[in-house]
């Protein structure tokens, strides 16, 4: 079987047990080559024990899983992938530079290649300047854009990022937004460990929500969010004729000076401005919106009630 | 190659947290204060003058140095090699290496390679410089000092190896704190098996012995102390019999056997074994 044609990640009722408490609770679900992938999950959930269990660090107490089709821990994959914890320590007494070629020489890299990939690396993550200096002497944001080199190292086909931007400011965070893009062109998967949900909403193509050690909700992006159902219409010279013609759109609601009409198909957005000029009132914005990733995130995990619009019935200024 | 890579990682972590400027500094302080003591002695009495008192007297000099040397030795064993994994998984640093395609066995055993190679040049260079200014100040050479110094790294591995299995488990205090405790029964239990035998009492010393079978680090002092003694007081203790000649912690009448060497070869083998199949099994 030709081995692209497995699942970059797959797994089956994985579960993970300390003692009595559970930290996975049966893990299934399938991450395709090429694919940017965001797990999503309140702390504790098991997001990080997913990821150690997939790289090998702890064994599962039942299930099964394969990673670039080996199984789970096997170096056969592991000399494939690269990882950015969570936790991301490396030797402070080491250079920059040397960190990168510990690891380039842990991962059997060939040693005419280390020279250029450490020097790729750090260019890729903008330490080029910093690379003579001791890790010990970085700022934590520095020192997670080595871990980030680190991961990058051997051009792998597979890339864990927990938390990747935990420690960077936004120059940063859109520098690993670049990675992840350059990382997606070139074919490579991404599993994207993240609680920033703005992040996760531009970077991945699919997302799984987990919770208790479940998934709870996974899908694409679009399908998780949903399109946008609501428009939101700026009008000036309201009257009741305008109230009348946008109720036949939709149940109509006002906030902050703005009518937002639900359930409102997109294709039907033109004839409502028409209809509002019709009857003389003047449209100053129309906006399409849809639900954030964060939204969805919340009501997912918190139940619909917590999450719904502070409705009232539609009434102009 | 990724256990030679991990060997060497050690050392240069060593050499970079200036462990190994501390130690060279420490040696030449220690083998400073042994030249000059050792002067002051010779000068002291006019019996010293000849040869024979001067080579007793200075082996006793060398045997007590060398006690204290096993005790540095054994306490910078446990805490070099306490931390050695244990460290890296409480900081996490870990968390970064292992992903990589190396086999835990090889990170194991990378780092008691490591270890060892620090703690044998350690042992070799401070006992080559030991062993020279005493034979510069008083021209006493022990009769066995390379046999020593290798007797004081076996001591040494053994307490290494034991310390490294407790850092695959158990936090670096803890397992610094657990090899020096056992290292200090041993020595008890061996100090013990002398008067046991001095005072024939067969089921101390069986006791005894079997403490010295869990962890073999005192017949190893035992082979450096029997290594470090003049023929001459060995031949006179044992003229006096056994029991006198075993009845001090300092007066070795023998060589450890070699089927208690092989032993503690064997007991190193199978603990760092039991340290490479519980990291093996070890959640991270």
């Amino acid at each position: 079987m030709n081995p692209q044609a497995t699942p970059a990640i797959e797994t089956f009722e994985l579960v993970k047990r300390y003692g009595d408490a559970v930290a996975l609770a049966g893990l299934t679900m399938a991450v395709s080559r090429g694919e940017v992938f965001g797990f999503l999950g309140p702390n504790g959930a098991g997001k990080t024990t997913a990821v150690k269990l997939l790289l090998g660090l702890a064994s599962a107490s039942s299930g099964s899983g394969w990673v670039l089709g080996e199984d789970l821990g096997a170096r056969a994959a592991r000399r494939r992938i690269g990882y950015l914890p969570e936790l991301f320590r490396y030797q402070d007494w080491l250079s920059a530079r040397e960190v990168l070629a510990l690891h380039c020489a842990l991962s059997d890299m060939p040693t005419a290649r280390r020279a250029a990939e450490v020097e790729h690396a750090l260019d890729t993550v903008g330490l080029a300047r910093r690379a003579d200096d001791r890790v010990g002497t970085f700022s934590k944001g520095m020192q997670q854009r080595l871990g980030l080199g680190v991961a990058l190292l051997g051009t792998p086909e597979l890339v864990f990022l927990d938390e990747p931007t935990s420690a960077l400011d936004p120059v940063g965070r859109h520098d690993v937004r670049e990675i992840i893009g350059a990382l997606k062109r070139r074919g490579a998967t991404v599993f994207l460990n993240s609680h920033l949900l703005t992040e996760v909403e531009h970077v991945c193509d699919r997302v799984a929500m987990i919770d208790r050690g479940r998934i709870v909700r996974i899908g694409s992006v679009t399908s998780l969010i949903g399109v946008a159902t609501e428009l939101r219409v700026r009008v000036a010279d309201t009257s009741p004729q305008v109230d009348a013609s946008l109720r036949r759109y939709g149940r109509v609601s006002f906030h902050d000076g703005w009518y937002v009409i639900h359930g409102i198909a997109q294709d039907r957005v033109p004839a409502l401005v028409a209809d509002i000029v019709a009857v003389g009132a003047r449209v100053h914005a129309v906006e399409p919106h849809h639900a954030t990733l964060e939204e969805r995130f919340l009501q997912i995990l918190r139940g619909p009630s917590n999450g719904a619009a502070d409705d009232r019935s539609a009434g102009g200024p | 190659m990724a256990l030679l890579t991990i060997a060497l990682l050690a050392v240069r972590e060593a050499a970079r947290r200036r462990l190994l400027t501390a130690a060279a500094a420490l040696t030449i302080v220690l083998v400073g204060l042994t030249g000059w003591s050792v002067s002051r002695l010779v000068s002291l009495h006019d019996a010293w003058k000849s040869p024979s008192t001067v080579a007793l007297h200075a082996s006793i000099f060398v045997i007590l140095l060398a006690w204290g040397f096993s005790m540095v030795l054994a306490v910078g064993a446990a805490f070099l090699a306490a931390p050695a994994i244990a460290s890296e998984v409480e900081t996490g640093l870990i968390l970064a290496v292992l992903p990589r395609p190396i086999r835990r066995s090889d990170f194991v055993l990378g780092k008691w390679l490591g270890l060892a190679l620090l703690l044998g040049a350690y042992i070799a260079l401070t006992a080559a410089l030991e062993f020279a200014t005493i034979k510069a100040v008083t021209g006493y050479l022990p009769p066995h000092p390379i046999a020593a110094a290798l007797y004081l790294m076996g001591e040494a591995f053994v307490l290494m190896t034991l310390a490294l299995f407790a850092s695959t488990r158990v936090a670096s205090m803890t397992g610094g704190i657990i090899a020096i405790a056992l290292f200090g029964v041993a020595w008890i239990a061996g100090m013990v098996q002398t008067i046991a035998i001095a005072f024939n009492n067969q089921s101390i010393e069986t006791a005894t012995a079997a403490v010295g079978l869990l962890l073999p680090t005192d017949a190893f002092w035992r082979g450096a102390v029997f290594s470090l003694e003049p023929s001459a007081v060995v031949a006179t203790a044992n003229a006096a019999g056994r029991s006198a000649a075993d009845n001090t912690p300092f007066g070795i009448s023998a060589p450890p056997s070699t089927a208690l060497l092989l032993w503690s070869f064997g007991w190193t083998a199978v603990v760092l074994s039991a340290a490479v199949l519980t990291f093996n099994h070890r959640d991270l």
